[in-house]
């Protein structure tokens, strides 16, 4: 699950669909602070981001909020089942 | 009551309580629970108390203005995802921050909070 700015998608295809067609050709996120903790007995780590995303053309970054819920795979990695994203607007 | 009015509940319930009695938080955390405090990192409902009691302001005032919120996964477990400013009494301008939570169920058809991080929004 993704949550954009509000706006609630599911589904790997649906995500993926959804940041491929913002509005912006071009982005470098720098990130300011990283925070984890784990999530419960069953392995899945919250990792709470915050930083600045400039994008290509724009003269000032916004300021933005993520927190990911990650799962582990059976191979040994980890993947995203809870994506929640947010500007931090001034 | 639905995923979004549980959220909602929760947040107006641990504002208001953290802006007129921080100590009675305690009932929110349990033993297994996790602070990240600006980085530092707490736990144990005693301890997450401790640190939030001894937060060097006497009085605040949270203004939320965002909330997300997803399932977390197949135990009913909820994430709570908050943005919002922080008046703190006798400061010109309030502070901006983020902070996440990790509801679990309890047996009594409640939720206490087993993951809180927060984080200041600087300018």
């Amino acid at each position: 699950m993704l949550t954009f700015e509000g706006q609630k998608i599911q589904g790997s295809p649906n995500i993926v669909a959804k940041l491929t067609s913002l509005p912006f050709q071009q982005c470098q996120h720098s990130i300011t602070t990283v925070d984890c903790q784990p999530s419960g007995p069953a392995g899945g780590m919250l990792v709470f981001v915050s930083g600045n995303l400039q994008l290509a053309g724009e003269q000032h970054a916004l300021k933005f909020s993520q927190m990911f819920h990650l799962i582990p795979t059976t191979q040994g990695s980890f993947y995203v089942l809870n994506d929640i994203f947010r500007l931090n607007y001034a | 009551m639905n995923p979004d009015e549980v959220s909602k509940a929760f947040v107006e319930h641990y504002y208001s309580t953290f802006d007129s009695n921080r100590s009675a938080l305690a009932n929110l955390y349990q033993e297994g629970s996790m602070l990240t405090f600006e980085g530092q990192k707490i736990q144990g409902s005693p301890n997450i108390v401790a640190k939030l009691t001894s937060l060097p302001f006497q009085q605040c005032k949270h203004h939320i203005t965002t909330v997300d919120c997803q399932p977390s996964g197949p135990s009913g477990g909820m994430l709570v995802f908050v943005s919002g400013n922080l008046q703190i009494s006798g400061e010109q301008h309030a502070l901006k921050f983020s902070q996440m939570f990790h509801l679990i169920p309890t047996p009594q058809g409640s939720f206490y909070v087993l993951n809180d991080i927060f984080r200041l929004n600087y300018a």
